[in-house]
């Protein structure tokens, strides 16, 4: 049984024109779901509707078990936590450390657990340096750090990043990436929504859509490998695949630098 | 010169009264014809808040900054006048991250005509103005009459943008203008700055986190760390020279490609490659 299963999903904030389309997809317990899109595919819509922000037109969602209706909703949220790409959309607290016990407290963890989890996920994302600042005082960047922490905090089974690291700078896209892999390590299960393929590339599954529908999914190197797909998908291709295409095309044979092209296709 | 940092500090007053440094003793000057420019550095290092002084947005806690003649100081106001600031904000355009929240209007060309209009400009040239910008951003004149917040997240960008543009400031300053777009998205948007920049002859100031979009637009670089400016120069020599890991910086990817291929394969590219084409021509002729 699939920790999230959803079953011909269709959406539509305007009449006619459908966001989704039929989508059927099964989330793996322990997984790391990328799900790939360029702006307008509908992917943030469907992480609206697996938290139930956004009710489906027609179609299933189930979480662990339970099916998404009104009654369930608040059963499913206490399962998934989700950082949203604009952290200001986010923010309740008049300090960070408020802000990142709000989830907490919503799902009312002791107050001393509270205290010492502030600290240590504040820790983890680089800002219990900041724990007494106000959040409007922080960069966009250091803002999303903090949503993060308080979703962290949470602890629940399932996180969604819905493009959560678009704000972020390099290094810190690369840290928060590094702990999204420890994250799934301890077992939760990860999507995240993304039209990055250097952030899809390190997830272990890849759901492309495209105008609502999903265009493909499957194993990330398998992928990674369908020159034909991801030309289709409108993507971007990673600078060291497309130049590996280029040398294809050119009847270039060097094993060598085919395998280090790979190498830094998989960002190593 | 338009805009002059001399010795600027700023520290962000904080809870519980401490306070901390956002900036520390920056000195740069800028020119309003002709530059494109990057403004890059990790998050916190003050590079949002640089750009706020650029129109008085925010006042120096120590240090000037002279924009258009009006030097701006910590006390600018207690001195017994008050200095209008409001001209300044007219000069230097500032377009915030996620510019699309602050629509407000029912139709974009209500949108677009609110600056102008509060900077003086009669409501029939402000529409005049409306109608040329919403080109220039790539829209054409059928928005207009649009509500604003049925458009896609690329296209409110662009109106927010153009509302900007249609105060016709001398210095377009964008804080982030791509962050949130995929790749064809913020393509298109980074070719519609290169084109007002190459049309108005205006300075257009970038701040980034995308080390791409530095190698391949820019004219001139600064880079921000720990609340100082620690780099002003061009693209290549920052990413050919300096050593941009203590600053926390990428190199461009098609550098980052150009360097491994090199270690790995012991070879050695001759010219800095500006793009996937040139590595690949170059590295075709010493394979």
């Amino acid at each position: 049984m699939s920790l999230i299963e959803i079953k011909n999903l269709s959406f539509s904030y305007l009449e006619d024109s459908p966001t989704l389309q039929n989508v059927s997809l099964s989330i793996q317990k322990g997984e790391w779901v990328s799900i790939l899109g360029h702006n307008g595919s509908g992917k943030s819509t469907l992480s609206k509707l697996i938290i139930g922000l956004l009710k489906a037109d027609e179609g299933e969602i189930i979480v662990d078990g339970v099916t998404l209706t009104e009654e369930t909703v608040n059963e499913v949220r206490k399962k998934i936590g989700i950082v949203f790409q604009n952290p200001d959309n986010q923010f309740v607290g008049v300090t960070v450390e408020d802000d990142i016990a709000f989830g907490m407290e919503n799902l009312c963890f002791e107050r001393s657990d509270m205290l010492s989890k502030i600290v240590e996920y504040a820790t983890k994302v680089n800002m219990a340096d900041y724990l007494k600042k106000e959040p409007h005082a922080l960069s966009g960047g250091q803002k999303q750090r903090v949503a993060i922490a308080g979703i962290l905090a949470m602890n629940t089974d399932i996180i969604i990043f819905d493009e959560a690291t678009s704000m972020l700078d390099p290094k810190g896209r690369d840290q928060m990436m590094e702990y999204i892999k420890s994250l799934k390590d301890q077992g939760v299960t990860i999507i995240t929504i993304t039209h990055d393929m250097k952030e899809a590339i390190l997830s272990d599954k890849i759901i492309i859509l495209k105008e609502g529908e999903v265009l493909a999914s499957g194993e990330t190197k398998t992928i990674m490998n369908d020159k034909v797909l991801l030309n289709k998908s409108n993507l971007e291709l990673l600078l060291p695949l497309k130049l590996l295409y280029m040398m294809d095309e050119a009847n270039i044979k060097n094993e060598k630098v085919h395998d280090i092209l790979w190498q830094l296709s998989l960002n190593k | 010169m338009a805009i002059k940092f001399e010795q600027v500090g700023y520290d962000y007053p904080g809870f519980n009264k401490e306070s901390y440094s956002a900036l520390s003793d920056i000195n740069v000057e800028i020119n309003d014809k002709g530059e494109f420019i990057t403004l890059i550095g990790e998050t916190g290092s003050g590079k949002s808040t640089l750009v706020q002084h650029m129109n008085a947005l925010i006042k120096p806690t120590r240090g000037s900054v002279t924009v258009y003649g009006i030097k701006i100081e910590k006390d600018i106001n207690k001195k017994g006048k008050k200095v209008k600031l409001n001209p300044l904000r007219q000069k230097v355009g500032l377009v915030f991250q996620f510019p699309e929240y602050q629509l407000f209007e029912e139709t974009v060309e209500r949108d677009i005509i609110f600056g102008p209009k509060n900077f003086g400009v009669s409501e029939e040239d402000a529409k005049i103005r409306a109608k040329e910008v919403i080109k220039l951003v790539g829209l054409d004149e059928s928005y207009l009459q649009r509500s604003p917040f049925n458009l896609s997240g690329g296209e409110k960008k662009r109106v927010s943008i153009a509302g900007i543009l249609a105060m016709e400031p001398d210095i377009l300053v964008l804080d982030e203008p791509t962050s949130g777009l995929d790749p064809k998205g913020r393509d298109d948007l980074l070719k519609l700055f290169t084109d007002i920049h190459e049309k108005l002859n205006n300075t257009v100031i970038i701040i980034t986190h995308d080390m791409n979009t530095v190698y391949q637009y820019s004219s001139r670089v600064l880079v921000m760390n720990k609340s100082e400016l620690v780099f002003d120069g061009s693209a290549i020599d920052l990413f050919t020279k300096e050593n941009i890991q203590k600053w926390n910086l990428d190199l461009p990817e098609i550098l980052q490609i150009t360097k491994q291929l090199e270690e790995k394969l012991g070879i050695k590219i001759q010219k800095a490659p500006r793009d996937i084409d040139e590595l690949f021509h170059q590295l075709k002729e010493v394979l």
